[in-house]
């Protein structure tokens, strides 16, 4: 079956949300559950549609919405703080939308668990993302006999595909995060410090309307050598390293690292900067150098090809010692409703487990491959592309400056 | 926040992982294994890449309570105090096996009888057993909640200096309030100035909305503030792992506030008043739900109250829990953000959330923002 992979550009959110509403109900039946309980934030957003400003995890575990769904249906259960988040916004009937609750406590878990047992039937077998002890307690209100089952893997294979409304809502976070990079980096200079590009970002990015800041971002400042770095578990580069108040020095090299969330969905940014400085002639080579590896794996980049094709590529358009990542990363992952999400390829899960990752229409990658010559730095960007039946296509076009031509 | 990435400061650290320990004694558990951010940082002191919303659990930190060993999932020493050697620290993985395996080889867990989990996903609430087949698996929510619900000093010294930025950066964002401005651009005024202080993590994102209609809380793209309008703020920053909320409601053109919403905010005023009294020690939280009633008002339906500190601690005050509130004790050393919100008839909302620190014979404020005033 041929799919064709396109980009929707008036995304709709209740057109996304049929066509996730499908995916899930599938991914479900391959998976033989009846019902999922949703506490994950993004598990709940990609689920209902809801989008909200995330918070700091410490609040983010108490005040969550949740969501429930149940084989059958036609739509979600939402319990929410503001039921109008899911009548207006989201357009779900009455009887599915819910006041909050506090699945952290108690007296709230046992609440919700007698909730969740009036939705799901009787013997239903349930998934869910995540138990905490309150809620492990009473369960088997809602499961009677069984452990419920990893709602997380429904998910992950429900979202691994993106529709062209995902696309849509993906390439706007994108969008987004590159009109509020470029001021930043246009306003980089000698003697600014690494907070104050995070402050340019993020007010550009909120200016923007991007709907909550996903990490810390990182413009983090690059030894020339591992050594001069801090001391690792793997002997490689330390990386992502946070942000500080430390002053940038003239030929400072930055590596940045960051993402925003829009509509409920996660960008990424990665590039290479310097500080008040142009490239030297070796700076200008390990980046025809990591062009060359990203070539050489998006040569061989198409639905069908495994993982094990692209760190194969990787590894061999590569002159150094090392595969061409970051360690404890990876060469690619996916990317939408998580900063990180499957696929991963190269990670350390191993080369038979990138063998098994087969890339098909509709994924979206971030390749994120580095040159590093110990003693004279390196480079590191990532590129977004959505996979395509006879290649790819790319979900963004942010210059690499002040490498290049 | 320095030049440089550093470890909490050493006095923090041991009076944390000093109550973390006794409470591990008190509720008989031998070991932790913690995924959650807050629970490691409050027993390592170590600082790692923050992000937002919730994670799924992973056992990334572990304490042995019979030698107060300490190890952690870090692919690198920067951040991580001196008290947590390089070999008890893991690199990044993303496999499951392997964190397990580091697991099992860690000194005194094979031997731990509890093991104290602060969450559980279905996989590892299978794999965890198989890997320690003679402990029981136990929930240590409730020990890690006693420990981190008292604040020492440093904490409470902490939680001040998160406060003072993000009223500095509400400062910024009223400042900028004015009829026809965007709630785009309120939010974007406040990360900013909250980021060049030195902190660049927020507690609560949402920042800004319109207190005008029925909707939930959201900023969009049209959303203006016009003549007449109140606006909400509910400013708050992650500062050293620290957490300083407060809240604050602003009439877009303070010369257009007409009687209805001057008694709006009359009303607000009455229930902070009555909050404020009722945050005493040894009182039960259900004093908080009582006041909204003496005062007229429904309780909002997120939590009147909660503890500030890594994150959110306990208690937790909402009138969906009230049996939790009625058992809950206020004591001396607790944080509390404690919001009065009050809605009128045609959904217009006065929302005011303050700091409230509780001492042995009362309670201190700690939020000094400035409030509009008839």
């Amino acid at each position: 079956m041929t799919v064709a992979v396109s980009v929707e550009l008036e995304p709709d959110l209740a057109r996304m949300q049929r066509g996730r509403w499908v995916r899930l109900q599938q991914a479900m039946a391959d998976q033989g559950a009846d019902a999922l309980v949703l506490l994950g934030n993004s598990n709940v957003s990609y689920a209902t549609g809801a989008r909200w400003s995330l918070s700091d995890p410490g609040r983010a575990n108490v005040e969550r919405p949740v969501a429930v769904v149940t084989a059958d249906d036609d739509c979600p259960h939402l319990f929410t703080t503001y039921p109008a988040l899911g009548t207006l916004d989201l357009g779900l009937p009455d009887d599915h939308v819910h006041g909050p609750v506090y699945p952290e406590f108690d007296e709230g878990a046992e609440a919700f668990a007698r909730m969740v047992a009036e939705l799901v039937p009787h013997g239903a077998r349930v998934a869910i993302d995540e138990l905490p002890g309150s809620l492990h307690r009473v369960c088997g209100l809602f499961s009677p006999g069984a452990e419920p089952t990893s709602a997380d893997d429904v998910i992950g294979a429900a979202k691994l595909i993106k529709t062209p409304d995902e696309l849509g809502f993906l390439r706007r976070a994108l969008a987004i995060t590159e009109q509020a990079i470029a001021p930043t980096q246009a306003s980089l200079a000698p003697g600014m410090r690494q907070n104050e590009l995070t402050a340019r970002f993020l007010r550009a990015a909120f200016d923007l309307g991007a709907d909550a800041n996903i990490l810390d971002p990182i413009w983090q400042v690059m030894p020339a050598s591992r050594a001069d770095g801090p001391w690792t578990t793997h002997g490689d580069i330390a990386c992502p390293l946070l942000t500080t108040e430390r002053e940038l020095e003239e030929g400072d090299l930055l590596w940045v690292d960051t993402g925003i969330s829009y509509a409920g969905f996660a960008s990424d940014f990665g590039r290479t900067w310097l500080v008040g400085a142009s490239p030297t002639p070796r700076q200008q080579a390990q980046f025809r150098a990591w062009r060359e590896i990203v070539e050489a794996v998006l040569a061989v980049t198409r639905a069908g090809a495994t993982g094990a094709d692209l760190t194969r590529a990787a590894v061999s358009a590569s002159d150094g010692d090392r595969r061409p990542w970051m360690e404890h990363f990876y060469l690619g992952h996916g990317l939408g409703i998580e900063s990180a999400e499957s696929p991963f390829i190269g990670t350390d899960l191993g080369d038979a487990y990138d063998e098994r990752q087969v890339l098909a229409a509709g994924m979206v990658l971030v390749l994120e491959p580095l040159v590093w010559e110990d003693g004279a730095g390196g480079y590191r960007a990532e590129e977004v592309i959505a996979i395509t039946e006879d290649g790819w296509i790319p979900l963004t076009d942010y210059p690499y400056d002040p490498y290049g031509d | 926040m320095a030049t440089e990435v550093l470890a909490d400061a050493q006095a923090l650290r041991t009076a944390r992982r000093r109550r973390a320990l006794a409470a591990m004694e008190e509720h008989d558990i031998d070991a932790l294994l913690l995924g959650r951010e807050a629970n490691a940082r409050y027993v390592t002191g170590a600082q790692r890449l923050w992000t937002a919303g919730t994670r799924p659990f992973g056992p990334g930190c572990a304490v042995v309570r019979a030698t107060g060993a300490v190890h952690l999932v870090s692919s690198w020493d920067e951040g991580i105090p001196d008290d947590i050697p390089h070999d008890h620290l893991f690199g990044i993985t993303w496999n499951p096996g392997k964190l397990l395996a580091w697991l099992k080889d860690i000194d005194g867990l094979a031997e731990a009888r509890r093991i104290g989990t602060d969450s559980l996903t279905p996989r590892f609430a299978k794999l965890l057993p198989r890997i320690f087949p003679s402990a029981a698996l136990v929930d240590a929510e409730p020990a890690l909640e006693a420990a981190r619900r008292i604040k020492a000093p440093e904490e409470i010294d902490a939680i001040r200096t998160a406060l003072a930025v993000a009223e500095t950066a509400l400062a910024a964002a009223v400042a900028e309030l004015r009829p026809g401005v965007s709630e785009h651009h309120l939010a974007a005024v406040f990360m900013d100035v909250m980021a060049r202080q030195g902190v660049t993590t927020p507690a609560s994102q949402q920042v800004v909305w319109i207190a005008s209609s029925p909707g939930p809380p959201s900023r969009r793209a049209t959303a203006t503030a016009r003549v007449g309008d109140l606006v909400a703020f509910d400013a708050g920053v992650v500062a050293g792992g620290y957490t300083g909320e407060v809240g604050r409601t602003w009439p877009a053109d303070p010369t257009a506030v007409d009687a209805t919403t001057k008694d709006l905010y009359r009303q607000a005023d009455d229930v902070w008043g009555r909050l404020l009294e009722a945050c005493r020690p040894g009182s039960p939280c259900s004093v908080l739900l009582a006041a909204y009633e003496a005062a007229g008002h429904v309780p909002p339906p997120f939590p009147v109250a909660s503890g500030l500190g890594l994150g959110f601690d306990t208690p937790v005050v909402t009138a969906q829990l009230p049996h939790t509130a009625a058992r809950e004790v206020l004591e001396p050393g607790m944080v509390l953000a404690v919001t009065a919100q009050v809605t009128g008839n045609d959904h217009r909302t006065v929302f005011r959330k303050e700091a409230v620190r509780i001492t042995d014979n009362g309670s201190e404020v700690l939020t000094s923002a400035p409030h509009w005033s008839q």
